[in-house]
């Protein structure tokens, strides 16, 4: 037990998730209300032995930012300036402390650092592109680059996602060799996924194997088969009967979203490439047992189509030349390009 | 790209983290946080607070193309939601047409909504759809220029403690209806309504907010009011109607607010308040009420003064005074300064007052007795500070002269003659 010290103060004794213990002054301690509350509701903390665990996701160094900060903010007389001022030096943190720190102030409840620290990470966020942001915080650009097209579109005029189109046209080929690799390796496993899943639907309604269950991708036919079942009769969304461009977006087979054809038109308004076959919609298809194929093509063609819709005119030169057979979307969006109108190719 | 170079530091917080960090961010870059990486393709669709404004306009020069974009990008928006919407703002000056209002309307209506607040458009009034009035758990409403009809059915809104009607068209009987039916409402505004008369019940109100033209304000069942804030402005045929009103508009207004502890009174608030008062009576003490701001008052009228002594004689507790003269200047010379020494009661001390700002000072008689009257009888009083209209600038230093010579109760009082910056 701690010695009486002649100014009597008492502390309070905490234990991190690595295993060490330290002894903090009681007042810092209780500003914390999780702390505050294990100590009054079971009266944990007053000794080495009886150490309160603090949760896994305080550490000891991020513990000692923490109780600086209660050290701080706990003196009652101190002025709303000066509280601001040792706010705005306090966050002055690399991102990853900030992300844990951020993350040990919610576990232990603390909620005007967990404003303050997400005020912080927020201004990391606001008003820069993607890179940067992915940049700042390692995330993994594991999107496909059509995936990344589809989520809502404000509008193609903004200069930071015409930049971004740009970025992309120029990463397209990168990416293709990247996924050509990746590709055999995360099929196998993807295809695993969906075919254990495929095999249950299959085995559930008896239907007959290789249509239904197949990894739709593969085969043009098919694919267009389903698409025309698919279809709504308002949608612009073409056939992208194209290639090895990307692989196949299985993600959100994997996530468990059920994604479903084309839904509404009045979200395919204004032709922008929005997020149709991400939707979580999916009662209407269910009967159709055609789901993880169709999902896949409709994805690839959402996606091309949006590619196609965002990349930069000259790439598109390129590709047309290259690749022949495509159809070119109709496009009418709002920086005032018009229809690309299809020169009549395919028969559909 | 680079998934190695680094562990990912953030996609893995819970998502109470993830969704305090964007609602700190305009909500264009909230969505836009779905391209980053595969984990964060969702995470901003649950966000519970969806706050739309100009941050989310993307610059264009055609406005029907901003206006509609934006459009689709709030219906975007709630349609890619996931879970419940606890607050949305809307504030724009384009004006969505009825149909989407009303679609978005009914659609928040249905996702637990709590946090309502539209101000759209800058000269047109939007028709509010009878789902607004459907929603159960709202707590907190703003609508700006719309026009209200609650539906027959309408119970009241069981949780609202926050309702803020500015430019709304509204029948003055509904409008008392939905506010007594709104049993925990605690904060309530009320801007720029046309000569209402309204009776206000709203047992655990606590802020009251007016402006506009009002003919009659009563409040009778507001026993908790802590804040008082009133604009009155005043049409001619709001003034007749002043002069014929019956009763005593003070004790129907500050009669049953005990609990005042601030009290903010503009323009026409103390004539308003003046009609029907006696002089001499102060049935009601208010003993938390410690600021007291008075704008425009005139020291010309005798009944003003009087509301405005009565006012801070029923205050014993009183600690800062801000009031501030009506320029409207009559040619009148009679003053019946008299008054201040045989009908006022001279053994009123204002214990507690340690702070009096004047402004608009022109240095009539009775600003300059009721100065000499304050600082008499505030014996902790502070701060005096004084401060001249800009039309006076001749007798400023007779008038500084006058004050300063006056006998003051508190050996702390500092006067202060001070010209203010235009």
């Amino acid at each position: 037990m701690a010695v009486v010290k002649p100014e009597m103060k008492s502390y309070i004794w905490l234990q991190t998730a690595d295993g060490s213990i330290q002894q903090v002054e009681e007042e810092v301690a209780m500003y914390c209300p999780m702390i505050c509350r294990e100590v009054l509701q079971t009266g944990m903390g007053s000794s080495k032995n009886y150490a309160i665990s603090l949760p896994q996701r305080v550490n000891a160094a991020i513990l000692g930012l923490i109780l600086d900060y209660c050290r701080f903010h706990q003196v009652a007389g101190r002025s709303n300036k000066e509280r601001k001022i040792f706010d705005e030096k306090f966050i002055r943190l690399d991102t990853k402390k900030l992300c844990e720190l951020t993350s040990a102030a919610d576990s232990l409840q603390l909620r005007p650092l967990v404003d303050l620290t997400s005020r912080a990470l927020a201004r990391m966020i606001e008003g820069k592109t993607p890179e940067e942001i992915r940049e700042t915080f390692h995330l993994p650009d594991d999107l496909t680059e059509e995936e990344k097209l589809e989520p809502l579109r404000n509008m193609t005029d903004d200069p930071r996602i015409r930049l971004l189109n740009r970025l992309y046209a120029r990463k397209r080929k990168e990416l293709k060799e990247r996924e050509k690799l990746k590709n055999v390796e995360a099929e196998e496993e993807q295809h695993v996924d969906e075919r254990s899943v495929d095999d249950l639907l299959c085995f559930i309604n008896g239907a007959d194997e290789d249509s239904k269950c197949a990894r739709a991708p593969k085969s043009k036919k098919k694919n267009r088969r389903r698409k025309e079942q698919a279809k709504s009769s308002s949608t612009n969304n073409e056939t992208g009967n194209h290639n090895q461009e990307s692989n196949c977006p299985t993600s959100s087979c994997l996530n468990g979203d059920v994604p479903s054809p084309s839904k509404p038109s009045e979200l395919q308004d204004s032709a922008s490439v929005k997020f149709s076959s991400k939707l979580d919609f999916d009662d209407g298809d269910i009967d159709e047992e055609l789901d993880p194929a169709m999902k896949e093509e409709i994805d690839r063609e959402v996606e091309d189509f949006a590619r196609r819709l965002n990349s930069v005119w000259p790439e598109r030169i390129e590709e047309i030349l290259s690749l022949g057979q495509e159809r070119r979307p109709l496009s009418v969006n709002g920086n005032g390009s018009l229809k690309r109108c299809t020169a009549g190719l395919d028969g559909r | 790209m680079d998934t190695d170079s680094g562990r990912d530091l953030i996609s893995d917080l819970p998502q109470s983290i993830i969704e305090s960090i964007l609602i700190k961010v305009p909500l264009l870059d909230a969505v836009r946080t779905s391209i980053l990486s595969r984990k964060w393709r969702y995470k901003w669709a649950t966000i519970t607070q969806l706050v739309f404004n100009d941050t989310c306009l993307i610059p264009c020069n055609d406005k029907s193309i901003v206006s509609c974009n934006l459009v689709n990008f709030i219906t975007r928006c709630l349609f890619l939601h996931d879970g419940p919407i606890h607050k949305f703002e809307l504030n724009t000056s384009y004006s969505p047409t009825s149909p989407d209002l009303d679609q978005w309307l009914l659609f928040l209506s249905r996702k637990d909504i709590k946090e309502l607040i539209i101000d759209i458009g800058e000269d047109d009034w939007f028709r509010a759809p009878s789902c607004v009035f459907f929603c159960p758990k709202l707590t907190h409403l703003v609508l700006v220029r719309c026009e209200l009809n609650p539906p027959p059915n309408f119970k009241g809104f069981l949780y609202l403690k926050h309702l803020s009607l500015q430019q709304v068209i509204i029948p003055p009987h509904d409008i008392e209806v939905l506010i007594s039916s709104c049993p925990l409402l605690e904060s309530l505004t009320l801007s720029y309504f046309d000569s209402l008369e309204l009776t206000i019940r709203a047992p655990n109100l606590k802020y009251l907010n007016l402006e506009g033209e009002f003919k009659d304000i009563r409040l009778e069942n507001t026993p908790c009011l802590v804040g008082i804030s009133v604009a009155m402005y005043m049409t001619d045929d709001i003034a007749e109607h002043f002069e014929q009103s019956s009763g005593c508009n003070f004790d129907k207004f500050l009669g049953g607010v005990p609990c005042l502890e601030r009290l903010i009174g503009h323009i026409y608030f103390t004539k308003y308040l003046s009609i029907g008062n006696e002089q001499g009576s102060f049935p009601v003490i208010y003993q938390n009420l410690k600021f007291i701001e008075l704008y425009q008052v005139s020291f010309e009228d005798m009944k003003e003064l009087l509301v405005v002594l009565r006012m801070i004689v029923s205050s014993p507790n009183l600690e800062e005074l801000q009031i501030s003269s009506s320029s409207i200047t009559t040619t009148a010379d009679i003053y019946d300064l008299d008054f201040w020494e045989k009908d006022w009661p001279a053994d009123c001390t204002f214990s507690k007052l340690k702070i009096v700002h004047m402004t608009d000072f022109s240095g009539l008689p009775h600003e300059i007795a009721f100065i000499k009257f304050l600082l008499g009888h505030s014996p902790v009083l502070e701060q005096m500070i004084v401060a001249p209209t800009i039309y006076v600038t001749d007798k400023v230093v007779k008038m500084l002269i006058d004050l300063l010579t006056f006998r003051r109760a508190s050996p702390l009082a500092t006067v202060k003659f001070v010209q203010e910056p235009l």
